[in-house]
Formats: structure tokens, C-alpha cells, sequence
């Protein structure tokens, strides 16, 4: 009788353990008195280097400044991943009204599939684009394996990170950068050029990540030689010198843009006048600084200096000096990367 | 009455389980239900306690139509053969449970749990675990279980079964005692014979879905009634003879047929002796003892306070044995015990007998078939007809291919037969070739006559391979005739000749018809005088089954033209033509006699093959 | 004949260096990465709003999923169990799927059916219902994922009771639900007690189909394996594994809760 007692004790025991979970669990949707009332929502998309400045800085000063005016409190529910992740979740009708987007090709995605009406984010200062980030290689402190350029990613021995193209949009920019640097430099004979630079970057490529935060993860975890990705991931880690390796600017890389949609059908009319506020902000030198300070560089150029760390590029390109997203997916991504280097990899 | 059962039958799957079966079980009597594993016993007490639907049929409990009721409104106990102790529960709270679901006041609830337990010889058990106990004591606890709510009616299926001897006779002294202490009117169900009779008031036996007999236990044995109560209430032997002059005869030995006991002459009679009836000696019995025979020691097997021999006796023409039959066996085997401490020390026994029982004449049995694909179906009025006066049975057999076609043939032919006034009659559906499945359901189950259509145009079709095949009276209808009132009967000298005498003979007296003998000489020379004494013969055989009949002599070319242009001429409904029994290889001529006659007589023939 | 046992020390060594690697190492890690900055960053990192989000909403959706389970994996245990029909096989085979097909397969059909585009997704629209990317989508999932789990645990004891196990209780004058609630539910207390706590421990770590239908929404429609896995794809280690180790804490808990039960059970 006496086993009997423990193991009434034993369940007991387990029963209150349960219990206390769910109490736990329930805690902040019961009923207490003096909890504030909820607080106005919106849901906030971005792609994956976007997370700690929308949440740390800018949606907050955001918030701060709203409350300011109107007296609302306003609260973001956020969501970060690959720009291409955040594309097709939007696509498939994740409840997002705002979601910024690391190429304006995922926008066009949108766009064809109703998401948003054709060219809408253009509407928005500076055709849509919020902020911009060089792209550079990240190496090994003490840089062992002398890596200057992107050339130099083809060199035999050398492996790459790399975010993957198909659910990255950092990745399709970063394509664009070690095609456009070759090309560049040989005008003449750009597409070629571009190609074997391409290739020899390719054949290099040991670990793809599905976003440019994964693959930095990746790298940060021991994998590779060299990182390519976004200057504003990895910038501030070098300034601090946490980041185990060091940033290495290429002579010429392009400066990726990130775009701004707002998804008009997610938003109620009662919502309107604070996404159009937050809109506004977005553009505003505050806000501008704020990206400056998390190492994106501005749209407007005077703000730039607000950072020292930001590194000099002697020839900076944009997407538009290959004739837009549309063209460099359809010739470049498409036409030479998928179709001529990953084939010619792949054997 | 406690417990009435008006006609309750049941199917599974097309099968009939439990056929028409009436019972009335008496208050306070302790009934036993036996029979063999799968004869519907279990089925009758599903449907009593309302666990099992019956198709048709009511039960009655204590004067209330409970046909309709669920298990839970019977206020019945019923005790299974594996427990069903509740696992989760104590002892005391598998017996509580009733009280608790009547919603019992607690102290009442254990007074009763503590008073019933006591009887059961479980006193003080209450606080065990099921997993405590052995079997026996948790039958004990089930049985408590289902007294305590004081049941109108008990109700146990085998419930000692899974248990050991000892146990088991242990249990059944009990369970007889508390029956009649507490005067629960029970039915229990068991394939037990020793088990029956030691606990039953009256026993009903079972057998295939039939409430064959129910009686005393003693009377049961001493006087069944039936070939299966002769032969599965104890050991027994059965021979069959021929009832002549009010003896039934076993080769040269005869039997006084009791009064009571309905029979005709020449009939079949089944006489049963118990082996505690037969004396064994060395030396031939004295008289006043009736002697069998003299036969040979085959088997001794030591019981304990008796010494069960059985004897070999060689074949007496006359007489064969109906149990127990084994197959390859020419001889008669004889039952007998003796107590332990007499043996006979010599293999060569006088068979002698004290006693005797005269079992009842079976029912005729009728194989109807109905086969679909023939264009005149069963002549079902006919049948109807022939059941009254023949005191037969019927079964209405069909035939399809199609495994499909089986449920709404058995529909169709159920529908039919009520239709046709013939709601008695058991339609049965086999699935395979026609001729093939008549054959096996006629070797299953032995009727006495098998009865089809044959069609219009004569065409014999699978009559030729059934009687290639077939050692039973064929009726051959066609169309839907009347009642046979002239009856012609071509007999021929030899063993065919009697057997077709006899059985149209038969058939004449129950019907009520004329018969004409008919020779057929072949040419035109004067029959032989043994003609003349064989028809002689016939004539008297007749006489004794009470039938009117006539010789008649026409000469023909062949036996076939004479027995058409007399058939023709003689205003007759039937034709009785006798046939050898059929031989292993033997196929069909064209020029068959039997053929014939059928294709070209346009009359209804039995066909009856010898040796019958 | 005599029976030799061998010593027991390589085979054993062998197994542990097996498991080593295998499955003792990663457990082991998981705590001490957790608390690799100490005892106090550890507490730090689950005091985030959003860490302490994610935990209660994957206990809340769990303890809903478990509930939900109980319910309608017992009822389907016992309709399988107890009646004969025809297609009861397939049916059978198609309630136990869930099992073998990958999570992240379920998530993607969820979506193709309820999201905003799907078949019924598209019919809720107008109702201005949209359940998947809210709670109620990841709860529909993981009733799904873990559908299996009840049944398995309640099945094998229904099957095992003989068929008049109930019918004795019919004739002892139990109706249909008392017969359920005393005599067939006492009789099934441990598939139940196992079956919720797998059901609740699966719901706990399920990740492929939330990933899919939840929308990773942070303080919405995230939990505690989706929030892992954002950290740890963020860089943030550390936070990930503070709540990896809550996680793997409860697991182990549950375990021991069913590995106790099914000991006591024995003896």
C-alpha cells in the first residue's frame, strides 16, 4: 500500500506540473486587471539582413513618433527570411501589409500574382528603394587564402558561401555583382567575361544557404573560406571585431536595392492613415539614420558619412546600369548563371 | 411461464443460425440448452438476453414481450464463458457495478455485495484483483455479478468451458445449489452432455439451428426421439431393420414394436439400445435374453467403475447399422459395458439384449430444385400438395454461378416460396455448377427425395447427370399436375423391380392413388411364370401398405414401346421406373430406357434406383 | 547446459561509442550551449518578449492539440475498433498517414487547402475567415501531424478487449454511455495517459508543418522550434538554444512521466 501512496503522490505531482504549464501558458491572455487593451497591429514582412534594425530602431521610432502625434500605441508583429521566402508567403496570403523586399524582381513576383497592382511600390520616393548595401566578401581573419577580389573566389582551393538564388534575393544580387565586376573591366567582351567570372565563382561554391543571414551563419559556424553578402551584415560586427573574419571591398560591386511594397487588400481603412504614416517615415532623415547606423547605406548620399565604417568602392554599379531586374534575371540570373554555369557545375 | 420463445429464428449471412425455435422454460427451473459447438444454442440465449436481433420470432420474460427491448431493460445476468471480469475493478466492485448503474444506496450496495459473495463461496474476496484469482473463482465472481441485482432469469453460456475437471464439477454443484436456493429461472448453454444431465431440470437439444427434443434428462436418454438425441446424449448403438407383422426385424431376430410407437409396414425402423442394455457372455445366453449374435471383442477401454467393450458382428442381412457408422466397416459394432471387475477373458462374445427403444420414423425429406435457366420453375403448388400427406419436409435448393447473383436468389426464392404457401420450406443458395452442387447438397444433408422440372421439350440435360450420380428417388415434374391419382409402376424382375414396388407403393398410400403393375413381355411369347410370381410378389407388397393396385401384361417390341403405349392408354400421372444404382464410370446411352420415357412419355416419372 | 556469459564491457563500449556521437552528444550540447554565457544570460535570453511568446503559444497549441486528440482519436480508435465495414481497412491505413507522410508536406497541402488561394481558403474568404497564418492554422495542423498517435496508443487496448467485455456490462444493465464511461474508458487509462503526452510531447517540437502554415509570425504564430530555428538562422545562438533547452527540459519530463507509467504498469 505504501508503493500505492507514492505513486498517488507521483501523480499528483505530474498533474500540478501540467497544470502549472498551462497556467503558464494561459498567462498573458487571461483576463488580468490593468493589462492595457491591444494596441493598434501591423504586420511587418522584410527580408532576412532587415530584422534587428526594422525591430530595434526604425519600427520603434516608428511607434515613438506615432504615439507622439496621435497618442496610439502601435505594435508590429514581424516576420524575416529570404526575400524569396517572404515573396512566396505573401504570395500564398500571409496577412502582411508592409513586407520590404531585397530586390524589386521579388516585387514584380507580387505583382503578377495580384498581390500588388503592376509598378505600385514606384509610386514611393526614390522608385520604392528604402536603402542600398554594397556587396563585399566576407574572409578568414588574416585573410589566408589572399582573397581581393571576386577573381579571386575562382581560384582553385578556395570555398565559397553562398545564399541560395533561388529563395535569396541577396544571392540573385550577389550574382550580379561578381558578373557586373568582370564585365565591367572588359566591355568589350562583357557577356563572356561575366560568364567565366561567374563559372569560376560557381565551381567554388561549397555551402548555399537558403537567405544571406543563413549563409552568414553558416560561415560564422566554420564553413568556407569566403562570404559573399551584403556589407550591412557583417559591418557592424567588424567595427565592434566580432566578426570572425574580415570585410574585403572589391574594386567594383553593385549596391543592392531594397524595395518597399504595401499590400493594400491587408489593410483595413481604419489601418490606412498609420501605414501611409509609416510609409512617410520610412523616407524620413530620421529614419535614414537609423539604416546608416545599422550599416545600410542611405538613398540620400549627405547622410552616408553619419557612418565611418562604411568602405570605399571605387566603382559602385547599379542594377539599372544593366537595364534593370527585369533584363539581368532574364540575360544574366537566368540566361548565363542557371541556364550556362550551374549546367556546366553540375557535370 | 418465465421465459417463452415463439418461433425466434436467425441468420448470419445468409445462413440460418437458430430455425424457428419455441421453448418454454418453467420458474425456477434450471433448463439446459445442449448441442454441438455451432447448432445456435449460444445464438438462442444472445437472443433471450437481446444481445443478438432475432429476424423473426419473440421472446418472452415473465409475461413481457421483450422482443423488442435492449439487454439493459431485460433485467436479465447472464454469465459469459470467458468472465468478463471488469480488470480495472476489484472483486467488490465488479459485483457492485449493477447496484451502482440501479443506483443502489452505498451501505445496501455492500450488504448485497457481501451476502452474494458469501454464496458464491467468495466471502471476504471483495478488496482482490481480478488477476488474483484463478479461473474458477472469477466464474464465481461473474456469477455473483450477475445474481446480485436479483435477474428475473439467469442466463449461462458454457460458462464452465475454460475451466479444468475438477474445478469444473465443483462449480456445477455449486451453481446447482445456489439455483435453487435463490429459485432463478435459468437457461445454460453447454455442448456437455455429463454436464447437462447432472445440472438440468429438462434438457433441449439442438442440433443445426433445431430445437430437436426437449424432455428429462432421463427420458431423453432413455427415449429420444431422434437419431441425433439417440446417438449425442451417451453412448448407444443403432441398427435399422424393417418393420414387419408389428416386430421390428434385425435380420432373423425381432423386436416388439410398442404400440405408441407409430410405424408401417416393411418401413424402416431405427432401434436404439443403450450399452448398459446389451449383455456379453462366453457361452450363449439362456433364454428370455434376446440374441443378437455371436461376434468378436474389437476395443476395451477401462472407465474406471465400468469396462466399456464394443463387439464386431458379422454382417445379418436385414439389418445395418445407423451409429455409430464407420466407414469401411462391413460388420455390426456393438456397445456394451460391463462393471470393471467382470471382464471377459474370451474374444468371442454372445450379444444379447435387455432392452431396447424404438426410435420415432424420420419425416421425409424433400430436395426441391429450382434452377433458374430452366424455363418451368419448381412445380411449388405440387410441393405444397405433397407435403401434407407425405408428412414430409421441404428444402427448396437454387443454383447460380454468380457469386453475385446469391443474395437476391436467396431473396427471390424466400419470396417465392411464402408466395407460394410454402413458408415452412428452407431455401437454400449454392453457388457452382448445377448438377454438381444438388449432388453435394443431397450428400450432405441425405434427403429422401430430390424433385425438379423437367422441361417441355424432353431434353434431359442435367437430369442424365444426376442420375449418373444419384442413389435417392428422383421425381421428375412436369409442369405444375395435379395430386397423382393413377400411378403407374413398370416393373421389371429383380432387385430394381422391388425397389421401384416399394417406393411408389409408398407414395401411393400416402397419396391416396391407384397403382397398375406393369410387366412388359418382349415379343409376343407368354411370359415366364417367375413373371408372373414377381408380379404376384409386388401385388402382395402392396396389399400390405394398404394400396389398391392391378397387374398389367403388354407385350412390345421393346420395354419402352410398352410402357408408353400403356401409359398413354391408362389415364396415369405418374410413372415409377426402377433403375440399377449407378456404377462408378457408367455414362448415358441414348437409347436409355429411363431417357426415353422421360422425353417421350410427357408424363411426371420417379425415377427410384435400387438398393434403396 | 551451462550458460556462459561473456563480460559485458565491449559490446556495451561499442554501443555508448555508437550513441556518443549519435544521440548523447547533440542532447548534451543542446544544454551547454544554453548555458555557455551563464546562468543569468540564460535567463536573460528567455526573458525576451519574444521567446516567452513562442513558449507559451507552443504549450498553449499543444495542450489544445492534446485535448482535441484525446477526443477524436479515442472516438476513432473505438468506431475502428468495434464495427466491421466495408473500406474500414483503407480507412484504417488513411488515419494512420500521417505518420509516414513529412510534415512539411501536411504544412503545403494545408496551404494549398486553406490558404487564401485554396480550395476551401477560397470559399472562407468572403466570410472574412482565414485560417491559415493565425493560430488556428498551426493548431489544424497539429492535429493533423499528430492525429495518429492517439489511436495508436488507445487502439491496441480496445482491440484487446474481448467483444463481451462491453456486452456483460449491457447485461448487467449498463446503457451505451455508461458502459463507455465505467467500464471500456477505465479499461483504456494508459493508452489514454501515453497517447495525450505523446500527442502533447509531438505537438511540442512540431516544426515542419507550422513552419508552412504558420506564417512565422513573431509574437502571432510563432513557436518555441520556429523561434529556434529564426535565432540560430539570425546568428543569435545563444537564444536559440536557451529555448531549445526549456524544450528538450520538458521532453524530457513527459519521457520520464511515460516511461514511469508503463514501469509502474509492469510490476
Amino acid at each position: 500500500m505504501a508503493k500505492d501512496r507514492s505513486s498517488r503522490l507521483q501523480g499528483r505531482l505530474a498533474l500540478a506540473f501540467g497544470g502549472a504549464l498551462l497556467l503558464y501558458a494561459l498567462w498573458p491572455w487571461l483576463p488580468v486587471p490593468g493589462r492595457a487593451a491591444t494596441p493598434r497591429t501591423v504586420v511587418f514582412y522584410g527580408f532576412s539582413i532587415l530584422g534587428e534594425a526594422m525591430n530595434e530602431d526604425v519600427l520603434p521610432a516608428f511607434a515613438r513618433s506615432w504615439r507622439r502625434a496621435t497618442g496610439e500605441r502601435v505594435e508590429f508583429v514581424t516576420a524575416f527570411a529570404g526575400s524569396g521566402t517572404v515573396t512566396n508567403q505573401l504570395i500564398l496570403g500571409v496577412p502582411a501589409q508592409c513586407a520590404l523586399l531585397s530586390l524589386e524582381l521579388d516585387a514584380e513576383r507580387l505583382a503578377a500574382a495580384g498581390v500588388v497592382p503592376p509598378g505600385s511600390w514606384r509610386r514611393f520616393p526614390h522608385g520604392g528603394v528604402v536603402n542600398r548595401t554594397p556587396f563585399v566578401i566576407v574572409v578568414r581573419k588574416g585573410n589566408p587564402k589572399r582573397i581581393h577580389d571576386f577573381a579571386d573566389l575562382a581560384r582553385p582551393g578556395v570555398r565559397v558561401v553562398h545564399p541560395d538564388p533561388l529563395t535569396s534575393g541577396g544571392a540573385n544580387w550577389a550574382i550580379l555583382a561578381e558578373y557586373g565586376a568582370a564585365a565591367r573591366r572588359a566591355p568589350s567582351r562583357a557577356r563572356e567575361a561575366g560568364f567565366q567570372a561567374l563559372l569560376g565563382v560557381w565551381h567554388n561554391v561549397s555551402a548555399q544557404a537558403a537567405s544571406a543571414r543563413a549563409a552568414r551563419t553558416q560561415f560564422e559556424n566554420g564553413f568556407g573560406d569566403a562570404l559573399v553578402t551584403y556589407e550591412q551584415d557583417v559591418i557592424e560586427d567588424a567595427a565592434e571585431g566580432t566578426l570572425p573574419g574580415a570585410i574585403i571591398y572589391p574594386a567594383s560591386t553593385v549596391l543592392s536595392e531594397h524595395t518597399l511594397v504595401v499590400i493594400d487588400k491587408n489593410i483595413a481603412p481604419a489601418e490606412r492613415p498609420v501605414i501611409d504614416a509609416l510609409v512617410k517615415f520610412l523616407w524620413s532623415d530620421e529614419a535614414q539614420r537609423l539604416f546608416v547606423k545599422r550599416g545600410f547605406r542611405s538613398v540620400d548620399e549627405r547622410l552616408n558619412a553619419g557612418n565611418p565604417a562604411f568602405g570605399t568602392i571605387r566603382d559602385p554599379f547599379l542594377v539599372a546600369d544593366f537595364g534593370g531586374w527585369q533584363r539581368v534575371k532574364r540575360e544574366i540570373v537566368d540566361g548565363i548563371w542557371k541556364d550556362r554555369v550551374m549546367r556546366e557545375v553540375g557535370k | 411461464m418465465s421465459i417463452r420463445l415463439e418461433d425466434l429464428s436467425k441468420s448470419f449471412g445468409g445462413l440460418p443460425v437458430v430455425k424457428s425455435a419455441s421453448l418454454e422454460v418453467r420458474e425456477s427451473e434450471l433448463f439446459v440448452l445442449l448441442g454441438a459447438s455451432g447448432s445456435g444454442k449460444s445464438t438462442i440465449l444472445r437472443m433471450i438476453a437481446g444481445l443478438s436481433n432475432p429476424d423473426s420470432g419473440r421472446v418472452w420474460l415473465r409475461g413481457r414481450d421483450v422482443t423488442a427491448l435492449s439487454p439493459q431493460a431485460r433485467g436479465i445476468g447472464f454469465v459469459f464463458q470467458n468472465y468478463s471480469i471488469f480488470r480495472h475493478m476489484s472483486v467488490g466492485e465488479n459485483v457492485e457495478f449493477p447496484l451502482k448503474i440501479r443506483k443502489v444506496a452505498p451501505a445496501e450496495r455492500a450488504r448485497r455485495r457481501e451476502e452474494i459473495l458469501d454464496r458464491v463461496g467468495l466471502g471476504g474476496f471483495g478488496n482482490r484483483q481480478a488477476h488474483q484469482l484463478s479461473g474458477g473463482q472469477q466464474q464465481r465472481v461473474a456469477l455473483a455479478r450477475a445474481l446480485v441485482h436479483e435477474p428475473s432469469v439467469l442466463l449461462l453460456d458454457e460458462p464452465f468451458g475454460a475451466l479444468d475437471a475438477k474445478i469444473r464439477s465443483q462449480l456445477r454443484r455449486s451453481l446447482k445449489e445456489i439455483q435453487k436456493q435463490l429459485g432463478v429461472t435459468t437457461i445454460l448453454v453447454t455442448h456437455d452432455q455429463e454436464e447437462a444431465f447432472e445440472l438440468a431440470d429438462r434438457v433441449g437439444l439442438m442440433e443445426r439451428g433445431e430445437l430437436l427434443e426437449v424432455g428429462e434428462p432421463e427420458s431423453l436418454y432413455a427415449r429420444p426421439h431422434t437419431l441425433f438425441g439417440a446417438t449425442f446424449l451417451g453412448a448407444g448403438t443403432v441398427l435399422v431393420g424393417r418393420a414387419r407383422g408389428g416386430f421390428a426385424q434385425l435380420g432373423p431376430l425381432a423386436l416388439p414394436i410398442p404400440p405408441e410407437v407409430e410405424h408401417e409396414e416393411d418401413a424402416r425402423v431405427r432401434v436404439l439400445f443403450r450399452p448398459e442394455q446389451v449383455t456379453l457372455s462366453a457361452a450363449p445366453p439362456e433364454s428370455g435374453v434376446r440374441v443378437l449374435g455371436q461376434g468378436t471383442i474389437v476395443e476395451r477401454s477401462f472407465l474406471g467403475a465400468l469396462r466399456r467393450v464394443r463387439v464386431r458382428l458379422p454382417p445379418i442381412p436385414g439389418a445395418r447399422q445407423a451409429s455409430p457408422a464407420l466407414y469401411g466397416e462391413e460388420g455390426l459394432l456393438v456397445d456394451a459395458v460391463l462393471p470393471a471387475e467382470e471382464d471377459i477373458e474370451t474374444p468371442e462374445v454372445w450379444v444379447g439384449l435387455r432392452g431396447w427403444h424404438i426410435l420415432a420414423p424420420p419425416r421425409p425429406r424433400l430436395l426441391v430444385c429450382d434452377l433458374p435457366d430452366q424455363e418451368s420453375p419448381a412445380p411449388f403448388s405440387l410441393v405444397r400438395e405433397l407435403l401434407e400427406p407425405l408428412d414430409a419436409t421441404a428444402s427448396l435448393l437454387a443454383v447460380t454461378a454468380d457469386a453475385d447473383e446469391v443474395e437476391p436468389l436467396g431473396a427471390r426464392l424466400s419470396e417465392r416460396a411464402v408466395g407460394e404457401g410454402l413458408p415452412e420450406a428452407e431455401p437454400i443458395v449454392r453457388r457452382g455448377d448445377a448438377a454438381e452442387e444438388i449432388a453435394g447438397e443431397q450428400s450432405q444433408n441425405l434427403y429422401d427425395f430430390l424433385l425438379l422440372s423437367v422441361p417441355s421439350d424432353g431434353s434431359a440435360g442435367i437430369l442424365m447427370e444426376l442420375l449418373e450420380n444419384l442413389a435417392t428417388p428422383l421425381l421428375a415434374v412436369r409442369g405444375n399436375p395435379p395430386l397423382f391419382r393413377r400411378i403407374l409402376i413398370c416393373t421389371a424382375v429383380g432387385e430394381p423391380g422391388k425397389a421401384d414396388v416399394r417406393t411408389g407403393g409408398w407414395l401411393a398410400r400416402r397419396l391416396g392413388s391407384e397403382v397398375t403393375l406393369l410387366h412388359v413381355p418382349l415379343g409376343d411369347a407368354e411370359p415366364a411364370p417367375y413373371v408372373r410370381t414377381h408380379l404376384e410378389a409386388g401385388l402382395s407388397t402392396l396389399r400390405a401398405l394398404e394400396v389398391r393396385g392391378r397387374t398389367a401384361l403388354r407385350p412390345a417390341r421393346t420395354p419402352v414401346q410398352g410402357i408408353l403405349a400403356e401409359a398413354a392408354e391408362g389415364g396415369y400421372d405418374l410413372i415409377v421406373l426402377g433403375r440399377h444404382a449407378p456404377r462408378s464410370g457408367e455414362r448415358f446411352r441414348r437409347d436409355d430406357v429411363t431417357l426415353q420415357i422421360l422425353g417421350s412419355s410427357g408424363k411426371s416419372v420417379l425415377i427410384v434406383p435400387a438398393n434403396q | 547446459m551451462i550458460v556462459r556469459r561473456g563480460r559485458a564491457t565491449i559490446p556495451v563500449g561499442i554501443l555508448v561509442l555508437v550513441l556518443l556521437p549519435l544521440i548523447l552528444m547533440p542532447i548534451a550540447a543542446v544544454f551547454v550551449f544554453a548555458f555557455r554565457g551563464g546562468p543569468v544570460a540564460f535567463v536573460e535570453a528567455l526573458r525576451t518578449e519574444d521567446a516567452q511568446f513562442a513558449l507559451r503559444f507552443s504549450l498553449l497549441i499543444a495542450f489544445l492539440t492534446a485535448a482535441i486528440n484525446a477526443v477524436l482519436g479515442t472516438y476513432a480508435a473505438y468506431v475502428l475498433a468495434k464495427h466491421r465495414f466495408p473500406g474500414e481497412r483503407p480507412l484504417a491505413i488513411a488515419i494512420n498517414l500521417p505518420v509516414a507522410i513529412p510534415t512539411v508536406v501536411v504544412g503545403t497541402s494545408l496551404l494549398l487547402l486553406w490558404g487564401p488561394i485554396g480550395l476551401f481558403g477560397k470559399a472562407l474568404e468572403p466570410l472574412g475567415i482565414q485560417p491559415m497564418f493565425t493560430a488556428a492554422g498551426v493548431l489544424l495542423a497539429h492535429l493533423f501531424v499528430t492525429f495518429p498517435y492517439m489511436l495508436g496508443a488507445v487502439k491496441p487496448l480496445l482491440d484487446e478487449l474481448e467483444v463481451t467485455y462491453e456486452e456483460a456490462a449491457y447485461t448487467l444493465g449498463a446503457g451505451k454511455w455508461q458502459t463507455f464511461r465505467w467500464v471500456i474508458l477505465p479499461a483504456l487509462r494508459g493508452g489514454l495517459f501515453s497517447g495525450t503526452l505523446l500527442t502533447f510531447a509531438h505537438s511540442l517540437g512540431e516544426f515542419g508543418a507550422t513552419v508552412m502554415v504558420s506564417g512565422n509570425l513573431r509574437l502571432r504564430t510563432q513557436t518555441a522550434p520556429l523561434y529556434i530555428f529564426a535565432q540560430f538562422e539570425a546568428g543569435n545562438v545563444a537564444q536559440a538554444n536557451a529555448v531549445a533547452a526549456v524544450l528538450a527540459a520538458l521532453s524530457f519530463a513527459i519521457f520520464f512521466f511515460l516511461l514511469r507509467y508503463s514501469g509502474g504498469k509492469r510490476s
